[in-house]
C-alpha cells in the first residue's frame, strides 16, 4: 500500500511539474527547441498588457537594399573589420549592436555581389549570434555549404540569409530577447547611416542624401522602442540619449524643421540642404558608431 | 486509507483537465511563420512578429507600429488560425491616440472568417497595426497572430 500510495504522490508531483512546463512553453509561444549557450537576461520582457503598443523594425538586409538602390557605392575599407569580433563578447549590449553591424556589413557586401567579402560576414555575424544564443539559426540547413555552392547568385544568397533572419527572430522571440532585436537593429541603423553618407561626402549624389534623410526618418519609432526597454541592459539609456541628439539634430535642419512645423509631408528627394545641414547630424552618427565598435 | 487514495485519484483526474484551459491555442511560432512566408511570393522576407492574443471581459487593442521606407512596395501576411475567436485587423496611418487617422485596410473587407489576409501597400512612410480583441464572456482564454512584412 505504501508503495501505491508513493507511485501516486510521484505521478502527482509529476503532472504538477508537467503542468508548469507546458505553461512555460506556451508563454514562449515557439516549439523551437534551444540547444546554444545563452546569455541569460537578469529580467525578461515584461507580460504583456492590455492595449499596448509594440515595434517593428526593418532587416539591415532591407536597409541596405534601400541603400544600395539609391546608388552608393561599395567601399570595403568603410566596413567594420572582422578582425575586431574578439572585442565583443564583453557585455549582451556589445555583442547585439555588433550582431547588427556585422548585419549591416554583410547585408551592403551582398547587395554589391562582393561574395568571398560576404563569406567573411557571414562568419562574424554566425560567430557574434552563437554568443547571443542563435547558433542554431545559423547551423540549420548546411548554412556554409549552402552559401558556398551559390556564391555567385545574389537572389539565391539573399534568400539564404533572409531564412536565416527569420530564424533569428523566432529565436529572439522564443528567448524573450526583443530589447537584443532593438539593440542590433540601432547597430544596423546607425552602420548603415554611416557607410551611406561616407558615399554622400565623395559623391555628393542626392539620391544618396535622400536614402539618409528616408533612414533618419526612422529614430521616431527607434526612440519609442528603446524606451520600452531601456532598463534591460544598463548600457541602453546611454544609447537613448544618443539616439535622441541624433534625432534632435536632423529635426533642426531648417528645411526639416519647416516641414515639420508645417505638418507638410518630407519629400527629400525636393527639399534643398546646404552642404553643412547634414554635418551635426552626422558627427553625432560617426560618435556612436565609434563608441559602438571601439 | 480508500478514502485516501480516491481523494489522490480525484485531484490527478482535477490536474489533468485544467492543465489546459478552456479555448487556449498553442502557438507554434516556427509552423506559422512558415505557413505566412509562403504566401510573400515574390517579396523578400522583412520581419515577422508573433502576437499572444489574450480576450478579456472587455475589447481590448494590440497596436504594432511600423516604420517603412516610402518608396519600396510592401506586402503584408496576416495568419489567424492559431485564434480560438476571431480578432478584427485594422491598419492605420496614424497612431491609435490621433483623431484625424485614417483607415488603410480592414479584415471585415474581405470578410472576418479568414484565417491568412494579406495586403499590399506603398508610398506609405508609416502604419500601425491594430488587433482588435472582442471581449469574452467565457473568462480569460488565449491565442496568437502572426503577421510578416516583405518588401521588393
Amino acid at each position: 500500500m505504501k508503495t501505491t500510495l508513493s507511485l501516486i504522490s510521484i505521478t502527482l508531483f509529476s503532472l504538477c511539474i508537467t503542468r508548469c512546463g507546458n505553461n512555460k512553453q506556451e508563454e514562449n509561444t515557439t516549439s523551437i527547441e534551444v540547444t546554444d549557450t545563452i546569455h541569460q537576461q537578469k529580467d525578461t520582457v515584461a507580460i504583456e498588457e492590455d492595449d499596448e503598443t509594440t515595434y517593428k523594425l526593418p532587416s539591415a538586409l532591407q536597409i541596405a537594399y534601400v541603400s544600395k538602390k539609391s546608388g552608393a557605392p561599395f567601399n570595403e575599407s568603410i566596413l567594420n573589420k572582422t578582425e575586431n569580433l574578439s572585442r565583443y563578447n564583453t557585455s549582451n549590449y556589445k555583442r547585439a549592436v555588433n550582431f547588427g553591424v556585422y548585419s549591416s556589413d554583410l547585408a551592403n557586401c551582398l547587395f554589391n555581389k562582393k561574395y568571398q567579402e560576404s563569406k567573411r560576414y557571414l562568419k562574424a555575424l554566425t560567430e557574434t549570434g552563437a554568443t547571443l544564443g542563435l547558433k542554431q539559426a545559423f547551423e540549420s540547413d548546411k548554412l556554409a555549404e549552402r552559401f558556398d555552392k551559390n556564391i555567385s547568385n545574389e537572389d539565391t544568397l539573399v534568400q539564404i540569409v533572409s531564412n536565416v533572419q527569420l530564424k533569428t527572430d523566432n529565436l529572439f522571440e522564443q528567448n524573450k530577447q526583443k530589447h537584443i532585436t532593438v539593440i542590433a537593429f540601432t547597430g544596423a541603423w546607425i552602420e548603415s547611416i554611416y557607410i551611406a553618407n561616407q558615399a554622400y561626402a565623395l559623391q555628393k549624389n542626392k539620391k544618396i542624401l535622400s536614402s539618409i534623410c528616408e533612414q533618419l526618418t526612422f529614430t521616431k519609432t527607434l526612440i519609442k522602442a528603446l524606451e520600452a526597454t531601456k532598463l534591460k541592459e544598463p548600457e541602453m539609456p546611454e544609447l537613448l540619449n544618443a539616439i535622441s541628439e541624433i534625432n534632435n539634430a536632423f529635426n533642426n535642419i531648417a528645411s526639416v524643421k519647416t516641414a515639420t512645423e508645417n505638418d507638410r509631408e518630407l519629400n527629400f528627394d525636393k527639399m534643398k540642404f546646404t552642404d553643412t545641414d547634414m554635418i551635426p547630424t552626422m558627427e553625432l552618427v560617426k560618435t556612436l558608431r565609434t563608441k559602438m565598435i571601439n | 486509507m480508500k478514502k485516501y487514495i480516491n481523494l489522490t485519484c480525484a485531484l490527478i483526474v482535477f490536474i489533468s483537465t485544467t492543465s489546459f484551459q478552456n479555448g487556449d491555442i498553442l502557438c507554434d511560432s516556427k509552423t506559422l511563420k512558415e505557413k505566412a512566408k509562403s504566401a510573400l511570393g515574390p517579396y523578400k522576407y522583412d520581419s515577422s512578429e508573433l502576437t499572444r492574443i489574450i480576450y478579456k471581459k472587455t475589447e481590448t487593442v494590440k497596436e504594432i507600429e511600423i516604420p517603412l521606407f516610402i518608396g519600396e512596395k510592401y506586402r503584408f501576411i496576416f495568419n489567424l488560425e492559431a485564434l480560438p475567436k476571431n480578432i478584427e485587423i485594422q491598419i492605420y496611418n496614424k497612431d491609435k491616440d490621433s483623431k484625424n487617422r485614417k483607415l488603410l485596410f480592414s479584415s471585415k473587407d474581405g470578410g472576418i472568417d479568414r484565417k491568412e489576409l494579406q495586403w499590399e501597400v506603398s508610398k506609405v512612410r508609416q502604419v500601425y497595426i491594430n488587433y482588435i480583441i472582442p471581449p469574452t464572456a467565457d473568462g480569460s482564454y488565449s491565442g496568437c497572430a502572426v503577421f510578416m512584412i516583405g518588401y521588393k
